[in-house]
């Protein structure tokens, strides 16, 4: 039987493209390690002038205080340019770290990928 | 049987992962409470009070890192930063008081600050905890504290170094202390931080340098916040203050009517 060892993971991220709106898939811990994926993935992501991006959180691990100051960091840059940011695939624990920093009053945190995509859509218009 | 393997090995990762987030991250709280005031504390400007991280304040969006090295043999990251919450106040500058929870920098405890502002202003406000594993250690401000933000205090092992890092990402909470950003308190800011890590370090016993790293995240001032002065620590700390002589007078009117 393999152990379950506690492990922090390297994150990685995969941007993809639907319609108008940049996906970034967020996988492994989101931490200080993180930093540099993210700035790569957020350059890539709104290289194109997209009209939304979506983090999705469902492959992310753990995520702690310096990863949050990561994404308000986004945060701060998607203002800058105007580009909505929304959000799926959060645990119920992080969509409560959300509502404790109060993430979540300016980043949509929807249930699923369609639900997100189309709030971008609705976001954009 | 070795899908089943599979399953109890998962299962048993979300739930040490579960266990580690309830741990090291502060629970929901709508508004703040402290419990127990510690002597000589002033509690003002705390209990009732929401959080409001860097997207809730008024002012440009700064983060800034401060950073000491030093020798991996003298400390180890973990080791630094357990001294560091069991002696925070004690690496506060002078004529600052940090108001530690009795039961420590543990997620979701609340500290009270007493702070010295240039023209020997008086400010009581507060932090909570907002997270704390072995590594690092994060206060985030309530409503009417002069930042509103949240300040990550973290030990790593570089080149065999540990490097005692705290970083704070932050906006003024409202104009005035943006104004007073503006008008030295940066400068202030830089200095306070700058003597905090040096205290770090001089306790390891060594004198080590900080490095000091300015970034501004956002350049825009967030103008629908200007209400936020509303809940200004300094007006009402400041208020307070002048109100002391009436609460002064209050007091001796009903001591004497109770004697008489």
């Amino acid at each position: 039987m393999r152990e379950a060892t506690m492990t922090t993971s390297e994150m990685s991220t995969v941007i993809r493209r639907r319609d108008r709106v940049a996906v970034i898939d967020l996988v492994g811990d989101v931490n200080a390690r993180a930093e540099d994926s993210l700035d790569t993935a957020w350059a890539e992501a709104t290289r194109e002038g997209p009209d939304a991006v979506i983090l999705n959180f469902e492959g992310a691990g753990y995520i702690n205080s310096t990863g949050i100051a990561l994404i308000v960091g986004l945060l701060a840059r998607a203002r800058a340019r105007t580009i909505p940011i929304l959000a799926y695939g959060l645990t119920p624990h992080y969509r409560e770290i959300f509502e404790i920093t109060r993430l979540a009053d300016f980043l949509a945190i929807n249930p699923d990928e369609d639900s997100a995509v189309r709030g971008a859509e609705r976001s954009s218009t | 049987m070795d899908g089943m393997d599979d399953r109890t090995v998962e299962n048993t990762r979300e739930k040490q992962v579960a266990a580690r987030d309830a741990t090291y991250w502060a629970k929901a709280v709508s508004r703040l409470n402290v419990s127990n005031v510690p002597e000589g504390a002033i509690n003002l400007n705390v209990t009732g009070k929401r959080l409001a991280g860097p997207i809730q304040g008024f002012g440009k969006m700064w983060q800034k890192t401060y950073q000491v090295s030093l020798p991996r043999e003298r400390v180890s990251p973990m080791d630094l930063i357990a001294t560091w919450k069991q002696r925070f106040p004690d690496f506060w500058p002078e004529g600052n008081s940090f108001y530690a929870p009795l039961t420590g920098i543990e997620p979701g405890e609340v500290a009270l600050l007493n702070m010295t502002l240039p023209g020997k202003m008086k400010l009581s406000t507060g932090v909570m905890v907002l997270y704390a594993d072995e590594e690092s250690f994060t206060l985030m401000t309530p409503q009417g504290h002069m930042f509103a933000g949240w300040i990550t205090f973290s030990a790593t092992e570089v080149d065999g170094q540990t490097v005692a890092q705290a970083q704070v990402l932050m906006r003024a909470s409202d104009p005035i202390f943006e104004l007073g950003l503006t008008l030295g308190g940066h400068r202030q800011e830089d200095r306070f931080w700058n003597q905090t890590l040096t205290a770090v370090a001089d306790h390891f016993g060594e004198f080590a340098e900080v490095d000091t790293q300015v970034v501004c995240v956002d350049k825009r001032r967030q103008w629908s916040r200007w209400s936020n002065v509303w809940h200004s620590s300094a007006i009402r700390s400041t208020g307070y203050m002048m109100g002391a002589p009436v609460r002064a007078l209050r007091g001796l009117t009903r001591r004497s009517r109770m004697a008489g």
